[in-house]
């Protein structure tokens, strides 16, 4: 990998960046060789992947270009960050001596453009502070994803992230606008932000989702919306079963409503959700429509009307869904809670997110929940919700903890989370949805990259090819490293 | 997590509850995990422990003692009590006794030291008072001795207390540092979890009913005020008000350490 030691490596960006803005402290570089896919390995500060040589903080895009030139010319993998919230191995330094960029520190709002309902912000802008502080002035991003108060805005457009309201606001990709992005060849890109242009492919999608696998993004312009909460409306049901639910979602989604939440709980889930006033077994349906109060009229009374149909389902009272909804995010007190009991228990939370169509979600669904409870020991949970819906399908959001039982650290990732990885995945693929539904391969899941792909793998290793010809840029995720 | 708007007594002084995550109670947590880590050191000193688990409460109460079976507790006793419990030490310590006096084979009680509502220290000393057994309270520790004895580890106003009680005795857990439950595999919840669970009504407990006296009438609640005092520091720039932050508040501090 890199041409040069890691003491040079240093050097060299001391004089880009400053000292200041180098650091080589062994925590640091410790904490930042992975993410939260290592969960029990970062719980157990034990590290089993390649230390980085510097994590590095960076101010401006000029400075973003100087570093990726010098990683560039001197072959040095480099890995983007920005709230390191990530969750399937983005983050993983997979190489010796790479570089973090950390684009924290660029957390600047540039423009809140209230007229063009459009919002520019630099990469490190944290969601949660610039989407309070539109809520403040009335509007809101729509974007609302449970690492809201952890991630920020590159990392949300790198991952092509989604929001709990993203059946009304969509995923990241339909909000940005204009973006800037670094490639590795210190080449320096801004996309413009309009409405619409046909002029070409859209190359915003070169960038979104790229997983810091092609460039770095810099910045970033998003809608506005409206916020209008004194409208919202909360809908729910109990019901027995998950075949039922998934009808549910698919007719009011067929019918052409569009709230701004969908949900659907599995009973094993919902029992940690819903404890204090849900009986054992119960699966729970929830909607949310948002917006004007005509809509969200309307489209309440279209849910209960096509709901109506179905008399096994229980209304529940909504006053205990708003409450319940707003503690649902992540934020830095439950990561250090859920560390503190990991330690204590060996008993560990994980989730997986796919997608699939209507016509075989319930069977992803049923299958994977089955397999893994009979092929991976020690499973304390088992189970899932959807929690966004299209026209055309669903996602589904696996949920599943387990004990680490006679195991070292270093080798839970393979007796357990990899192995129930796997099964999702080849469940997925069987049956023809897709393995990520929103927290993007990382490294995790870039080994079955070429199933998700099939055929139109090409495109995607072309453009890493053309775009990333040193294979500097994150390497193995999207595309897994040759071993 | 209640927030603070919904923090609002009905006519019967409850507050609503219904969408806020069932748990443990945290001191209650500690004494079930305490009892495990007690009988898993069992084997070595050659001494067997029945975990039995006992509570006062409605249906709702179930899912927890099946958990308790699927960890390995050897019986789950419910007593069907649908009303406040809040502050009423007096009747859930009669209930205790009664069953312990009932079944005559139990020779060791741990309860968590108080709820987080009643939040009132009592019923374990009660319960003592009521069997005629020693009572040990902010327990942080139990580890087997031999038939007849425990070793307890407790915090006491002077420090760290180490000693070895003849049982029978009482337990109270307080602070203590891993406090988590256990969490059973999903099989074991299916072989051990479904094993019937023993109803009592507390008529068929209290041995005496006219002996539990209450002697609290609940005549109003109210928040307590959490808030804490505090100084806003004044000052044109960020620079300043840290100076201010630092000479003033925190460099003697600073410096004693």
């Amino acid at each position: 990998m890199a041409i040069i030691s890691r003491d040079k490596i240093v050097e060299g960006l001391v004089n880009i960046l400053g000292k200041d803005n180098v650091i080589t402290d062994e925590k640091v570089l410790k904490e930042s060789s992975i993410d939260r896919y290592r969960k029990y390995e970062q719980v157990m500060e034990v590290y089993t992947q390649p230390i980085p040589a510097a994590v590095v903080y960076v101010h401006s895009t000029e400075e973003v270009s100087e570093v990726l030139k010098f990683a560039n010319d001197n072959q040095i993998n480099v890995v983007p960050r920005t709230g390191h919230s990530a969750i399937e191995g983005g983050l993983e330094t997979a190489l010796e001596d790479s570089i973090v960029i950390d684009g924290s520190t660029m957390n600047k709002v540039l423009k809140v453009d209230k007229y063009n309902m459009q919002v520019t912000c630099q990469c490190g802008v944290p969601l949660q502070s610039l989407d309070d502080m539109l809520r403040e002035q009335g509007y809101t991003t729509g974007h609302s994803p449970q690492s809201k108060p952890l991630a920020q805005m590159g990392g949300l457009v790198a991952t092509r992230s989604i929001g709990q309201f993203s059946t009304l606001y969509g995923g990241i990709e339909d909000m940005i606008i204009g973006l800037e992005a670094v490639f590795p060849n210190g080449k320096i890109c801004r996309i413009k932000n309009v409405p619409r242009r046909a002029a070409g492919p859209d190359i915003r999608h070169i960038i979104c989702g790229n997983e810091g696998a092609l460039c770095f993004i810099t910045e970033v312009t998003v809608k506005m919306f409206k916020y209008m909460p004194e409208n919202n409306r909360l809908i729910g049901y109990k019901l027995d079963d998950m075949k039922l639910g998934f009808d549910c979602l698919r007719e009011v989604m067929v019918a052409g409503y569009k709230p701004s939440i969908a949900r659907l709980y599995d009973a094993a889930d919902a029992g940690m959700h819903f404890s204090s006033w849900l009986e054992d077994g119960k699966c729970v349906l929830i909607w949310m429509a948002e917006g004007p109060a005509g809509i969200t009229e309307a489209t309440e009374k279209g849910i209960k009307e096509l709901m109506s149909a179905h008399p096994e389902l229980e209304p529940v009272d909504p006053k205990i869904l708003e409450n319940w909804f707003a503690g649902l995010n992540w934020g830095p007190e439950q990561i250090a809670q859920e560390a503190e009991e990991i330690k204590a228990t060996k008993n560990i939370g994980i989730t997986t997110e796919v997608s699939g169509s209507w016509d075989c979600i319930y069977e992803i669904y049923k299958t994977a929940c089955d397999r893994i409870l009979e092929e991976v020991p020690d499973m304390t949970l088992m189970g899932g919700h959807s929690s966004h819906s299209y026209m055309t399908g669903t996602n589904m959001y696996f949920v599943y903890y387990y004990n680490v039982v006679d195991c070292p650290p270093e080798e839970e990732i393979n007796k357990y989370h990899d192995r129930i990885n796997q099964i999702i995945c080849e469940q997925v693929i069987k049956y023809g949805g897709s393995i990520v539904h929103h927290h993007g391969l990382g490294k995790a899941r870039a080994k079955y990259v070429h199933e998700e792909y099939g055929s139109s793998f090409y495109m995607l290793d072309t453009l890493k090819k053309a775009f990333d010809p040193n294979g500097i840029m994150n390497m193995g995720t999207l595309i897994p490293l040759r071993k | 997590m209640l927030l603070e708007d919904n923090w609002v007594p009905d006519e019967n002084l409850q507050i609503d509850v219904k969408y806020i995550k069932n748990m443990w109670n945290c001191f209650d947590e500690s004494a079930l995990e305490m009892m495990l880590k007690l009988s898993d050191l069992s084997e070595g000193f050659n001494v067997l422990y029945n975990l039995e688990a006992l509570t006062i409460g409605n249906s709702k109460c179930d899912a927890y003692l099946r958990t308790l079976y699927a960890l390995g507790y050897k019986k789950a006793v419910r007593v069907e009590y649908d009303d406040d419990l809040r502050f009423k030490p007096e009747m859930v310590a009669g209930t205790v006794a009664g069953y312990v006096n009932k079944k005559q084979n139990i020779d060791i009680v741990v309860m968590g030291r108080q709820t987080s509502d009643g939040n009132n220290e009592k019923t374990p000393l009660i319960l003592a008072e009521y069997l005629g057994w020693p009572c040990i309270t902010q327990v942080m520790k139990v580890e087997p001795v031999d038939e007849n004895c425990l070793k307890i580890i407790n915090e006491t106003d002077e420090g760290v207390l180490t000693q070895i009680v003849k049982t029978p005795c009482i337990i109270s857990v307080g602070n203590v540092s891993e406090s988590y439950l256990r969490v059973p595999t999903l099989k074991d919840r299916m072989k051990l979890g479904k094993q019937p669970i023993e109803l009592y009504t507390p008529e068929e407990l209290y041995e005496n009913p006219e002996n539990i006296i209450e002697r609290v009438e609940l005549c109003n609640i109210e928040k307590v005020d959490n808030s804490r005092s505090g100084i806003i520091i004044e000052g044109n720039t960020p620079k300043e008000k840290a100076y201010k932050l630092y000479n003033e508040y925190l460099k003697e501090r600073l410096e004693k350490l």
